[in-house]
């Protein structure tokens, strides 16, 4: 049964030490935005976090923000823009993801290059053991070296180490100037066009490469699919600077360039949603991480996979950083059979590819995560000394040895 | 037994054993340990892994080393033990410009990074004081900030992957990509506490194509320091805000004519990078503020070489002071931005009452305090004044939100002052931490925790 959606630390502590004693697993809920990311967690108490999302500590002076984790990206967004601030978290479906997901999943947006990950933007939390024990690291300073990050440990811990009950980031100056460029390849200039990009100066926020997305993401399909860059900038900056990107993409063979200002915001955040959107219950969307220099070739290899199986492929590079995120979809009645199948060959292709998204309960029937690390021995030995008897999210992920 | 069988895997060059060799090992910049019982100089992972077994085998601990530039003893041994220095694995071992990073044996000196890489357009960002002589891995191990790390980040947010050998002597990769636990952020900043760096992937950044230096004098450090709060409260992040105070200036115009006004109660060195227009941007608007908050002078480096000269006078302050007194005792403590006047005013409180001398060079952008606090160590009164003036700017500092080290790490010197900043709940979980990594405390003992804190709370 959930418990009350208005829970303190107090009765998390108590629900925490009442399931370790009685060996009864906890399952973590919050937005759900994430949930395609881990397996389902069965037989299990639920805390619902959502309710938790009350900011805690905000000083405009020192860009410093604590929030509860339960408070959604969107919710974060608004207050700091109000004093032209921003956290670049990134995030799919903002107003329902919460900062909790982002950190449980370890989300990284296609603005790390430029701003940081999430984590390197958290300077600290409080959390809530599985034995119920409330304890903190970190605070609410930029600069931190007494003893070990162990905010940063749990990002990525998918809620199997302890609940974030709060998490402590540095929030940024809001860029002044934001312009989204759109430019459909003529055949043949998709190579330059990537290599122009990632040397453009100013450096883009966020660039990528999209083939497919036709409904999801702005942008006519051009020969070669088609580029959107994200320019955030100073005022001072900006013409100028649209004068040189429009150049350096013009060397590439690209004759025309459409920019959105007013929409750039909405644009970007269709660019982030997309992955998480899926056209019916026959798709499914992996991302794989990739040196930027191999990531075309990779989603071209993707591509040729997912051809072969005669299936509809969206594409989506992160030019800044490699991302490769493909989604692959269509009506067929094998949908299911086929869908293990180009499972097995994605990730021969990519076996670091994890699924991002899947209709029909893809996530638990596939291989959710790909490659697992190579430090997995000491995670699970972690696991084992922080949640002994395994009572936070059993089975979401592989620390507990369920899932190899 | 110990000898002998690190000098059969080793080899007998890479053993040291002679009493002034083990002198050499026995302290770092903060103080003097014990002797160690050998030092060993590594030229692979393979030869780390096999001094890390046989250091089990034989009980001993195993105390990883950089150049010993470290302010707070992480690389002081305590109780005998073998000192792994990596003076031999310092090379750059792959550059990957495309996709802008690099990896690097531990034992590669900071700046050497940038510097053999300059040419390519890219740079190592990291940059502690010490950079002309600590290493990669040391700063990993402390998680070194710097001055740019204002805008850059400290050292966690430029690791991309490290090669570790564990307790066991067993190798394992974490990469910042991995699923799951991010044990790289974990591992940098453990001090050489849950494993030895062999190797490390980091990021490189291009080298912004404008660059302006400016310097402030104020008329007091309250007025600098609220200076400093508006420019980042006004949304103004510079690449560098460093600031010293009267004491710190004259030393430095005394030791390197540096430029710095020698009539300023405090002055601020500020850089911006970027595109010009960025620069320009920057230098309008901080003057503007300064201006505002009563600085008396607002001067920009027209050349290199002015703003090389008006950097130098920051980097080397600290060997400056010692034209005023024979030692001194650098402190880091760091506290939210808006609070560094009451900070700075708790310091010089504390100093008055001790009657010692201070002198503040720090990174104000982040709130990060190096007091430095001047005295004569054969004088015993101002030993125990420094030690007990000490003391008090890491109470008030975390009184004021903050912590007990912004980039130094905990080492010796601050294991009991852990206890200011944690509950023993927070650092019972950091302790289970170190329980799994290394649960029989081989990878340098007795650092970071203070005594009587354990694991056992956490058990259910």
């Amino acid at each position: 049964m959930p418990r009350d959606a208005n829970v303190n630390d107090i009765a998390i502590s108590d629900a925490l030490a009442e399931a370790t004693a009685r060996r009864r697993s906890v399952a973590l809920r919050a937005g759900g935005v994430f949930a395609g990311m881990h397996r389902s967690v069965l037989d299990a108490d639920e805390i619902d976090l959502r309710a938790r999302r009350a900011v805690l500590e905000y000083e405009p002076r020192d860009l410093t923000i604590a929030v509860e984790c339960g408070a959604t990206v969107a919710q974060i967004e608004q207050l700091l823009r109000e004093r032209r601030q921003f956290l670049p978290l990134d995030a799919p479906d903002a107003v329902r993801a919460s900062v909790g997901g982002v950190l449980a999943t370890a989300w990284n947006g296609p603005r790390r290059h430029r701003y940081g990950r999430p984590r390197d933007l958290l300077i600290g939390s409080a959390f809530a053991l599985a034995n119920g024990t409330l304890a903190r690291a970190g605070g609410m300073v930029v600069k931190n070296v007494a003893g070990y990050d162990l905010s940063r440990l749990f990002v990525g811990s998918m809620g199997t180490l302890a609940v974030l009950l709060r998490a402590n980031f540095k929030a940024l100056p809001l860029p002044e100037c934001t312009r989204m460029f759109l430019a459909s390849l003529p055949a043949g200039t998709r190579a330059r066009a990537f290599a122009q990009v990632r040397n453009l100066r100013p450096e883009p926020a966020a660039a990528w490469w999209i083939g497919g997305f036709a409904h999801e993401i702005d942008g006519d399909p051009g020969d070669d699919g088609r580029i959107a860059i994200l320019m955030e900038c100073d005022g001072a900056l900006l013409e100028r600077a649209t004068l040189d990107w429009r150049a350096a993409l013009g060397r590439a063979g690209i004759p025309e360039t459409r920019l959105l200002d007013a929409g750039a915001h909405a644009a970007f955040s269709r660019l982030l949603d997309a992955p998480m959107q899926l056209p019916g219950a026959h798709a499914v969307t992996y991302r794989s991480p990739s040196l930027p220099s191999n990531a075309l070739a990779l989603a071209d290899a993707v591509a040729g996979v997912i051809d072969r199986f005669e299936l509809q492929c969206d594409l989506l590079v992160d030019i800044m950083n490699g991302d490769v995120t493909v989604r692959a979809g269509g009506n067929a009645a094998g949908f299911a059979q086929m869908i293990g199948m180009l499972d097995d060959a994605l990730h021969d292709l990519a076996p670091r590819a994890r699924i991002l998204a899947g209709g029909g309960d893809a996530h638990d029937r596939l291989d959710c995560f790909g490659l697992l690390p190579n430090a997995l021995s000491r995670m699970r030995a972690l696991k084992q000394r922080f949640d002994p008897h395994g009572i936070l999210n059993p089975g979401v992920a592989f620390f507990d040895g369920g899932h190899t | 037994m110990l000898i002998e069988r690190l000098t059969e895997a080793l080899g007998a060059d890479a053993v040291k054993t002679s009493p002034e060799d083990l002198a050499c090992y026995s302290f770092d910049a903060y103080s003097q340990g014990v002797l160690p019982s050998a030092v060993v100089l590594p030229t692979s992972a393979a030869q780390v892994s096999a001094v890390v077994k046989i250091a089990r085998d034989l009980g001993e601990p195993l105390i990883a080393r950089g150049s010993g530039t470290g302010l707070c003893g992480g690389a002081t041994p305590l109780r005998a033990g073998i000192v792994l220095s990596f003076a031999r694995m310092n090379q750059l071992l792959e550059l990957d410009i495309e996709n802008r990073r690099a990896r690097v044996a531990p034992g590669l000196v900071n700046l050497q990074l940038s510097e053999r890489i300059a040419s390519t357009g890219y740079f190592y960002a990291p940059d502690p004081a010490s950079q002309r002589a600590s290493t990669i891995g040391g700063n990993i191990g402390t998680n070194a900030g710097g001055p740019h790390c204002l805008a850059y980040g400290t050292t966690v947010n430029h690791v991309l992957a490290l090669e570790m050998i564990d307790d066991r002597g067993e190798c394992f990769t974490t990469a910042v990509d991995d699923l799951g636990y991010d044990l790289t952020a974990l591992l940098v900043g453990s001090e050489g506490t849950l494993g030895i760096v062999t190797s490390a992937w980091v990021r490189l950044l291009r080298l912004p194509p404008a660059t302006g230096v400016w310097l402030a004098a104020f008329p007091s450090i309250e007025s600098a320091s609220e200076a400093v709060s508006a420019i980042v409260g006004a949304g103004i992040v510079p690449t560098a805000l460093e600031m010293m105070d009267a004491t710190i200036v004259r030393a430095v115009e005394s030791a390197y004519a540096a430029g710095y006004p020698e009539d300023a109660a405090a002055v601020l060195l500020v850089e911006s990078s970027g595109e010009p227009e960025e620069v320009a941007s920057a230098d309008a608007a901080i003057a503007r503020i300064a201006r505002a908050h009563g600085a008396t002078k607002w001067q920009a480096a027209t050349s290199a070489e002015q703003r090389d000269a008006l950097w130098r006078g920051r980097k080397g302050a600290a060997g400056a002071v010692g034209r005023i007194a024979p030692n001194y005792y650098t402190q880091d403590v760091c506290v939210p931005r808006t609070r560094l006047p009451e900070m700075l005013a708790a310091v010089d409180d504390a100093a008055r009452r001790h009657e010692i001398v201070v002198g503040n060079v720090f990174h104000a952008g982040d709130g990060n305090l190096h007091p430095l606090l001047l005295y004569d160590k054969r004088d015993a009164r101002q030993v125990a004044a420094v030690i007990e003036t000490g003391n008090i700017v890491l109470a008030r500092a975390v009184e004021l939100g903050g912590t007990i080290s912004g980039e130094h790490g905990v080492g010796i010197e601050k294991r009991n002052g852990m206890s200011l900043v944690y509950r023993t709940e927070d650092l019972a979980a950091m302790a289970c931490v170190r329980d799994v990594f290394d649960p029989q405390a081989l990878l340098n003992p007795e650092k970071i925790f203070p005594s009587g804190i354990s694991c056992r709370e956490m058990r259910t």
